[in-house]
């Protein structure tokens, strides 16, 4: 892998080139600022990287800041930003996430733990190589956009609080159990996203999935959170400031919103996207896999929301008689 | 880290600039503690947080684990002083001064301890 590490101690950079020089199969750039930085990807616009080390805590421009930067960019768009950070503080880790950062490493580090982190991070590109299915909110319909899956928890682009899903599971990784206290996990799924799936272009399909993203991040504007989507239709958030939210009114919300906004495919046809809530599931004295599991509950919760609605739907003539 | 091959040159490069940190970190101490603004208090604790948060970042990695350690409690230290009730204030915590000392005296007992017998006569 390409990689450019970013810090403002020379000892870091140092220990750095050692342990990727240990490693092999790397090359590594090193920039002492963030100025730096992107005064260098700037001159060397042909450089490829895969892979972002920035340290948080920098004078100036600080890693959270840069890496926003670097997200505004189609170049550096999805590219894996690993966060080196000695404040294992959630504040800056929040805003390191929330910033599109993919993962965080806590100094002093470890060869184990760095080499791991990398290793993700070279599965991902491989995983993304082969599926190739990267689309650009702000691309014109190209010919050469494949088709996507489903399932696929495919990259939203800047929409306020929305992490890739692979930063969303690292982010409920790193948790302690104070900050889970007050956390809480839910989700929405669009209701008949199976045949939005199959009427819609690749880029139709992706640009429904931003929108509805976007008005999802609107509806909560105000609230502490992240939110991923995590393919088939579905989008987990979390909070963390003790907020419990009513599910049924933030459906509402988030419907009335869908309702008053216009989405049309490229036929000129409206489209008409409503959302499911799932249970609102507080993390509290849940530890290691279980938070994990309390995500995927979030997220089956909303998928059945959805199901028992569309069977609703269609029951519509059964309601209110009885055996 | 220790099995890295040239982690000895990256442990040498470190002394050399704990000498010139721990001298600044006291610096900071002094000029905050001498400080008749809340400027001149804050802005010289500020400085010797972002030198300690250098140090708490790379010590242990390199072996000095109990240092980075020390390096980071006077950091939070600091970071709790510059955003709590007194941080509008032109005080300069004495607790927190003679934390600095201390750490500043570790620093050089590191660094002694470091030296080969023929540099430290």
């Amino acid at each position: 892998m390409r990689i450019l590490a970013v810090d403002d101690d020379p000892i870091i950079l140092e220990l750095l080139c050692q342990f990727i020089e240990a490693v092999g199969d790397h090359n590594l750039s090193t920039a002492p600022s963030a100025i730096d930085a992107l005064e260098f990807l700037e001159s060397n616009p042909d450089d490829v990287f895969d892979c972002f080390l920035f340290d948080i805590q920098m004078p100036g421009m600080d890693g959270i800041d840069l890496t926003r930067k670097l997200r505004e960019t189609s170049r550096f768009a999805d590219t894996p930003v690993l966060m080196l950070t000695a404040m294992a503080e959630k504040r800056y880790i929040d805003n390191a996430f929330a910033a599109g950062a993919t993962d965080y490493v806590t100094k002093p580090f470890e060869v184990a733990e760095l080499k791991a982190r990398l290793n993700t991070v070279e599965g991902l590109l491989e995983a993304r190589q082969t599926r190739t299915k990267k689309i650009f909110a702000t691309q014109s319909l190209a010919e050469d956009v494949n088709t996507v899956e489903i399932y696929e928890p495919i990259s939203i682009y800047d929409v306020e609080n929305v992490i890739d899903y692979l930063a969303m599971e690292n982010y409920v990784a790193q948790l302690s159990k104070q900050s889970l206290f007050g956390s809480t996990t839910f989700a929405f799924t669009i209701r008949q996203i199976d045949a939005f799936h199959a009427g819609l272009s690749a880029f139709e399909f992706y640009s429904l999935i931003q929108d509805v993203a976007e008005i999802i991040s609107d509806t909560l504007v105000g609230r502490q959170y992240l939110m991923s989507y995590a393919g088939s239709g579905t989008f987990v958030c979390i909070t963390e400031s003790g907020w419990r939210p009513d599910m049924q009114q933030l459906m509402d919300a988030i419907n009335l919103s869908l309702a008053r906004t216009e989405l049309y495919n490229n036929a000129g046809q409206r489209l008409q996207p409503r959302v499911s809530a799932g249970g609102a599931i507080r993390l509290v004295w849940k530890t290691g896999n279980s938070v994990m599991e309390a995500l995927a509950a979030a997220h089956a919760s909303a998928e059945e929301a959805c199901v028992a609605f569309e069977k609703s739907q269609s029951n519509y003539f059964e309601l209110g008689q009885t055996a | 880290m220790n099995e890295l091959p040239g982690i000895d040159r990256v442990r040498g490069r470190f002394l050399e600039m704990l000498e010139q940190r721990q001298s600044a970190i006291a610096g900071h101490a002094l000029a905050a503690w001498d400080g008749q603004t809340l400027e001149d208090i804050n802005e010289n604790l500020a400085s010797a947080q972002a030198v300690l948060h250098q140090i708490s970042g790379s010590a242990g990695s390199l072996g000095w684990a109990d240092l980075g350690k020390a390096a980071r409690e006077c950091e939070m230290e600091i970071i709790a002083h510059l955003e709590g009730p007194d941080a509008d204030l032109a005080i300069c915590p004495g607790e927190l001064i003679y934390h600095l000392d201390v750490f500043v005296t570790n620093c050089r007992e590191v660094i002694a301890a470091q030296r080969t017998p023929v540099e430290a006569e």
